[in-house]
Order: C-alpha cells, then structure tokens, then sequence
C-alpha cells in the first residue's frame, strides 16, 4: 500500500491538495472569521466559505485620484508647519490652511502640498516664491501620508455611516495613485455623497462687533478637533424643532474656554440670547453661529438665552455641551460623520476615475450564470475530448484532472479569500482550456507509436512532452504577468488565477495525469 | 457522439511558397485594416468606454415600448442600446459629454437620475472619465508590448536558432493582429476584457507552435511524420480549446456579461487564426529551416 502510494506520489499529492481544496472550499470550521459581508452576509454564501466580488455580490467600486500637487525639498528651516502652512495659504488665492498641508520626514521632504483644484502649478511657485522658501521641484499628486490619511479618513467616514464590508486601499497603475473603495451591496450615488466632498467642518462667527454695520467673520472658532464628542444626529422633537448634531467642546489647553470668551466677546452670548437672520437679511441681523463645511455656509443659527447666560457667568466651559443645529437631518448626519471621521486631506476626484454599480440582484444573476457558462464549458471539452480519445479510461481521467485544477483555484480562492468577480470565472474557464490542451500534449506523446509497455519508454516520452508543457506554461506566465501586476483594474484577477492554474498544472495536476496514463498503459 | 478525427494534409503537394501565401495574404489585409482605422481614427481598434471615457446603464426592461420609454427618459441619445436575451434588461451607453451636467455633478449621476425619474430600476451601472481611459489605454498598450517582448525572449531562449524562433513569434503576432483586424471589421470595441484575451491569446497560440517545433526539431522520424505527429495533438487541443470558448461566448452574449463575452470572441477568432497559421505559416518556415541547403 505504502509502495503504491510511493510509486505513484504525484497522483497521492493531488489527492492531498483536493482534499485540502475541498476541506477549505466548504468546511464551516474556515469560514472567514469576520464575514466581509458584515451583518447580513452579502459577499459570502452560506455553503461555501468563497467570497464573492462586487460583480457576483452587488455593490459599488470607485477608482479616482487625490487631487494636489507637492513641492519637494522645500527649504522651511526650523520654522513650525503651522505656519509655514499658513504663510502659504495666505499667497495662494481663495485658499486656507485646509489646502495646504507641510511635513517633514517625507520622501524629498520638506514638502508643501496644495490641495485647492483651482490652484496651478504656476501660482503654487509664484506664492512660494512670494514666502521666500525655496524649493527644488513642483510635482502632481501628493505625499504618501496624506493619501495613507486620506485612506484612514474615508474608511472612518464609511464605517461611521454604517456601510459594512466596505474596504479603501491604494493602487497605482505605475504613473500615479488611486484610491479604490469597494462597499458591497451600496448603491452609487450614496457613496458618492459620502466621499465626494472633503467634508471639512468648522464653526466661524459672523458679527458685527463695532456697530457700524460693517460684518467681519471670526473664521473657524471651532475645528474639528477641538470636539470631545460627537452624539448622533436628531430628529426635530418637542425639545427642538431642528434637526441637530449635539456635541461636547475639549476642555484641555482652555479649548472651551477660549470659545466661550470669544462667543461673549462677539455677541452671540449676549444678554437674553441671540437671534440669527443672516439667511434674511445679513445687513442687519444679531452675531451667529455659522456651521461651514468645505468653506460653504450650511446653516446659520443664533443662541438661546439660557446657553447665553451659562456662558457669561462663565459656567459653561465646565461642561461644554452645545447644540449644532442645522436644516435637514440628511444634513446633520453628515455633519456627524463628517465631524467623527475627519476631512479627507484632499478632494476626491471621482470625476477622473471609474464607477462601477452592480445591483445585488444583478450579482446574483450573474453568480447562476456564471455557474452555468462553467458547467457547459465543462460539458464542452468533455464532449470534445470523448469524440477524439473514445476510450474513457483515457478522456475521464483528462476531464477529471482538468476540473481538479478549477477546484483547487477555487480553494485558492477560499483560502486567499479572494473575491470572485467574473473576471476571476474567466480565468477558471481559460485555465480550464488550456489545462485539457497540455493533457492532450502528454496523452498523445506518452501513446504515440503504439503500445506503451515499458516503464522506462513511458518515462522518457513523458519528459519529452512536459519539456513543451512546461515552455507553454512560461509564456502563458509571461504574457499575464503585465496583468497581474499593472491595476488595470478587473484584469488583476484574471491575470493572477490565470498563472495560479498554470503552475498548478504543471507542478500538481499534469504531473499527476501521467501518473494515471502510466498506471492505465503500463505491466509491472 | 461523432468521431474526430484529424485530417492530415499531403503537404508534399504545396510549395513552401503556396503554403505561406495565405497566411501572409490574410495577416497583410488584417494590418491595411489596422493601419486603416489607425489612419481614419486615430486609434488601431474601436476603442470602448473603459479607453476613452462614458458612462453605461443596465436597467430592467420597463416593459411596453421600451425604446421610446429609454428615449423620453433621457436628455441624451444614448450611443447604443442593447437588450440581453437571458433576462430582458437593457445595456445602454452613453459617450461622455453627451448630457449636459450642472456644476460639480457626474455625467453617471444625472443619467442615474434620469433613469430613477422614469421609474426604471437600475441594475448595473459604470462610469470612466476620459483622462482615466486614455491612461488604461497607455497602460494596455505597454502590458501588450510587454507580454509579446518576454515571449519572444523566452522563445529565442528555448529554441537556440533563429529560424525555428522567428516562426513561432511571427505566427503569435499574426494571431494577435487577425482577431484585432477582425474586431474592427465586426464592430466590436476594444474593452479591457479583450486585451486580456489579446495576452491569453499570445500563451495559447504558442502552445501548439511549440508542440510542432519541437516534434520537428528534437523529435526522431522524418519531417512529415513530425509534422502529421504534431498536428495530431495541436488540432485537437486549439479545437478543444475553440469549442470552450465558443460556448462561453453564446452563453455570456446571452447572459449579457459583457467581459466574458469579449475575452471568448477574441479567443475564438485568434485560436482560428492560430490553426491556419501554425499548420501553413509555421511549418512551410521549419520546411524550408530543415531543408535548407537541399535542393528541392
């Protein structure tokens, strides 16, 4: 028993791999530990542990660039970011420091990024020009660690609205970087309307503190990270008729006080409370609150008299809760999301890249149809191989090895937890056809000129035709791997399962066929 | 269930020179059509959206009279409308630009929109900016270039000799041109899903030029017993190969899954290519490499 098991160790090292294939394909006990699919198992089937793509599972994929432009080996000497920063902005027009961002300790660093779209590249060197820092050269695209901050910021605001099994990571197709973000089962343009915008909140005061009618803008008296807390957003109830995102100001480093100081200098705490009519009648209205995201101004509001007098007698900033009001509550879950998760350190360009939308019942349609092209594809090369072998103890054998390589890719797949898109079907099928044409090769070789008694003959006809199995399965290697390692997007999988099932082939399945033809054409 | 049987060709009876005469006919015509279109259009093939940019919807079939529906619904002429047989949705494309957006809005979410308006339901939809494709396009291009240089290589690597390693590339690069030729002919568009058949095709159509090779070259018995020998095996495996495709083709047409369908058609047409090429083009070069110096 041992002796056979020996004799014939590529066919029992097949067993073994289809084994373990099938073990990892369908076992409950490798059932992915946190399902992708989140909660309600989208991605994942209950049978199998395969994890299946947007194609196959429905959802939305979004493929675009981080908009900016870095200066690289900017010479800022000691002098701190911050203002480095702001000494920029203040050159650039209609910018602040939200789009300009200054790191040290990066690739060709100093760098300067400007993140502003309406900026080019020659007024970007004309303000740094203007600041006197020197610089050697103005590139497109950005620094590592803003798009890693930009990944982290758009994962944050996809979890916070509570899309699950969404995933963001970088690519690049070798001339720039992309920012793909996959959520599974979500339609389009709601994750466009999370991510598009950066999504930068802060709070600014207008007023007119003088009396002369002149309105001047305290700008961002509040950032976001000047807030300890962030509760969920509200309905209008009989406590408020707004909707509205309730917040807590940080107490450290005199945050809270310094904003109840300036909200009673400015007015807004007066006496009795304020009334806001900037949407009316700016010219002539009492100091407000302005709730600004992305420099635009969403919604204005004036303070009650209560939260007016806490602040004068100065007992607010002891527990320094306050009231975002805004005017829809679409709006004030943004402003929630937007406020937990940070502003995205760049725009998004989903203009410049790609979209792709699969309904989940689309996915489902393609994941039966795709099941059935395997299955006739299958049915195909059976036909074909039995018309032209007619012995079936030497097409089963050919057919079988050949769907024993779809079956291990699959465990692959299972094990990788890799996501099945069509691209990926196509590979298996491709793989498909080219594993039957090499055990064509070795059946022809190992059978030409007659009988095949000998062991020693079967050996030396079976290196020869391994010898243009094994050239064949270099090119195919080749020709996919620009593929595998370029994002072309969908192409990736194809390329990768398309190499995976060519070294299966040739180092388990094929191998393992001549054990079989040996076994079958061979006397002892 | 029938019998295949190879047939086996007397090539005693055709000169080198006829056998290349086709193949060589047909690879010159398939570059005048490439060319051509390179000339008129600017570009080598039809190129899809993934290339040069739009936005595409699958929406379920609104039942009644549906093209006028899709035509009221939309403030642009859709650039083509397709219905899939398998389940009565419709494939509609639009070129980019085609509809006008107001600021900061997609060309994909006003269609979506639309779409959304006239009660249709959505069930796939996909957008690619133009800058984004004419990047994808550089990029193929280098991945085809690339591909085709490291089996060459790889090629010259095996065989040692010139000849023999001259005739493998020459009928690869055939077997890439004449399913691109054709393409445009048949007005199907260059997507992502084809060039990936394009490389494929590059790693299947070398198989069965190696298998002859190598019968002809390193293998005992006289050239046309090799040739025969070979093309034995070749021929069941491209057909075998042909018939996989074939069916993954009609089924994906018919399931409308776009991507399987443009790698199978590319990899029927170029297998095809491949048989003609392989069994005229390939041997009447080893021939004459095996030959030379003999007379005739």
């Amino acid at each position: 028993m041992i002796e056979k098991l020996k004799s014939n160790w590529r066919l029992t090292l097949l067993a073994v791999i289809l084994l373990i294939s099938l073990f990892v394909v369908f076992s409950p006990t490798m059932a992915p530990q946190t399902n992708v699919g989140g909660e309600n198992a989208t991605t994942g089937d209950r049978l199998t542990n395969l994890q299946y793509g947007l194609d196959l599972a429905g959802g939305t994929r979004i493929r675009a660039p981080l908009i900016g432009m870095t200066a690289e080996a900017v010479d800022i000497g000691d002098e701190s970011t911050t203002n480095v920063a702001a000494a920029v902005a203040a050159e650039l027009p209609d910018s602040d420091t939200t789009d300009v961002t200054v790191r040290r300790g990066t690739i060709n660093g100093p760098t300067v990024e400007v993140v502003n779209p309406d900026i080019s590249e020659s007024q970007f060197a004309d303000a740094l020009d203007a600041t006197g820092y020197s610089y050697e050269t103005i590139r497109d695209g950005l620094t590592q660690e803003t798009r890693d901050e930009a990944i982290n910021v758009i994962e944050g605001k996809v979890n916070q609205a509570g899309l699950s099994g969404a995933s963001v990571q970088q690519i690049t197709d070798g001339t720039g970087f992309f920012i793909l973000v996959e959520v599974p089962g979500q339609d389009r343009s709601d994750v466009i309307d999370l991510i598009e915008q950066r999504g930068n909140v802060r709070i600014d005061i207008y007023h007119d503190n003088n009396g002369d009618g002149e309105y001047t803008t305290e700008r961002a008296v509040l950032t976001q990270n000047d807030f300890a807390s962030i509760s969920n957003a509200r309905q209008p109830d009989d406590r408020s008729p707004n909707p509205r995102v309730p917040v807590s100001i940080r107490q450290e480093n005199g945050i809270a006080e310094t904003f109840q100081s300036t909200v009673v200098e400015t007015g807004v705490a007066q006496q009795g409370g304020s009334t806001c009519r900037y949407e009316e009648n700016p010219q002539n209205t009492d100091p407000c609150l302005q709730l600004v995201v992305d420099g635009e101004v969403i919604n204005s509001f004036g303070m009650n008299g209560d939260l007016a007098n806490s602040m004068r007698t100065g007992d607010w900033a002891r527990s320094p809760s306050f009231v975002l009001t805004t005017t829809s509550f679409e709006e004030a879950q943004e402003i929630a999301i937007n406020l937990r998760a940070g502003d995205i350190p760049a725009e998004y360009a989903i203009d410049q890249g790609t979209t792709s939308f699969i309904s989940p019942t689309q996915g489902e349609n393609f994941r039966t149809d795709s099941l059935i092209i395997g299955i006739l594809a299958i049915l195909t090369v059976s036909g074909v191989v039995f018309a032209r072998y007619r012995e079936p103890q030497v097409a089963l054998p050919m057919i079988l090895t050949a769907f024993s390589e779809v079956l291990i890719l699959l465990g692959f797949a299972a094990y990788l937890q890799y996501p099945l898109d069509l691209s990926v079907i196509a590979s298996f099928i491709a793989v498909l056809g080219t594993g039957v044409d090499d055990l064509v090769i070795i059946a022809d070789g190992v059978m030409a000129e007659g009988d095949v008694s000998s062991r020693r003959v079967f050996s030396s006809r079976f290196k020869k035709a391994f010898w243009v199995i094994g050239v064949a399965a270099a090119t195919t290697i080749i020709a996919m791997s620009p593929l595998a390692v370029l994002s072309l997007g969908d192409l990736e999988g194809f390329a990768i399962f398309t190499i995976l099932g060519v070294l299966v082939g040739v180092f388990v399945t094929r191998p393992a066929y001549g054990d079989i033809l040996r076994n079958l054409l061979t006397e002892r | 269930m029938a019998q295949l049987s190879v047939p086996t060709v007397d090539y005693t009876q055709y000169s080198n020179r006829q056998l290349v005469a086709v193949p060589l006919a047909l690879l010159a015509v398939a570059l005048l059509v490439i060319g051509g279109w390179y000339l008129f259009t600017g570009a080598p093939a039809n190129l899809g959206l993934e290339f040069v940019g739009g936005s595409e919807i699958r929406i379920d079939d609104p039942g009644g009279n549906a093209a006028q529906q899709i035509e009221t619904a939309f403030s642009a002429e859709p650039s083509s409308v397709r219905q899939i047989a398998a389940d009565g949705t419709y494939i509609l494309t639009f070129s980019e630009g085609a509809v006008e957006t107001p600021d900061g809005s997609n060309q994909l979410s006003v269609l979506e929109q639309q779409a959304e308006a006239a009660g249709f339901s959505i069930q796939a939809s996909s957008s690619v900016s133009p800058s984004f494709g004419a990047n994808t396009q550089t990029i193929a291009l280098g991945g085809v270039l690339v591909a085709f240089l490291g089996m060459s290589v790889l090629v010259f690597v095996m065989f040692r000799s010139i000849a023999p390693s001259i005739a493998v590339i020459a009928s690869a690069f055939s077997d890439v041109m004449l399913p691109l030729a054709m393409m445009n002919l048949l007005g199907i568009n260059l997507s992502l899903g084809t060039v990936a058949a394009l490389l494929m095709l590059i790693g299947y159509s070398v198989d069965s030029d190696i298998l002859l090779n190598n019968s002809i070259l390193r293998e005992s018995g006289d050239f046309y017993e090799s040739t025969s020998r070979a093309m034995r095996t070749g021929v069941t495996m491209t057909l075998t190969s042909i018939a996989a495709m074939a069916v993954m083709t009609v089924a994906a047409y018919l399931f409308g899954i776009q991507i399987m369908t443009a790698i199978g058609i590319v990899l029927v047409v170029g297998l095809l290519a491949d048989l003609m090429n392989t069994y005229l083009l390939n041997v009447s070069l080893l021939r004459w490499y095996v030959n030379r110096g003999v007379k005739a």
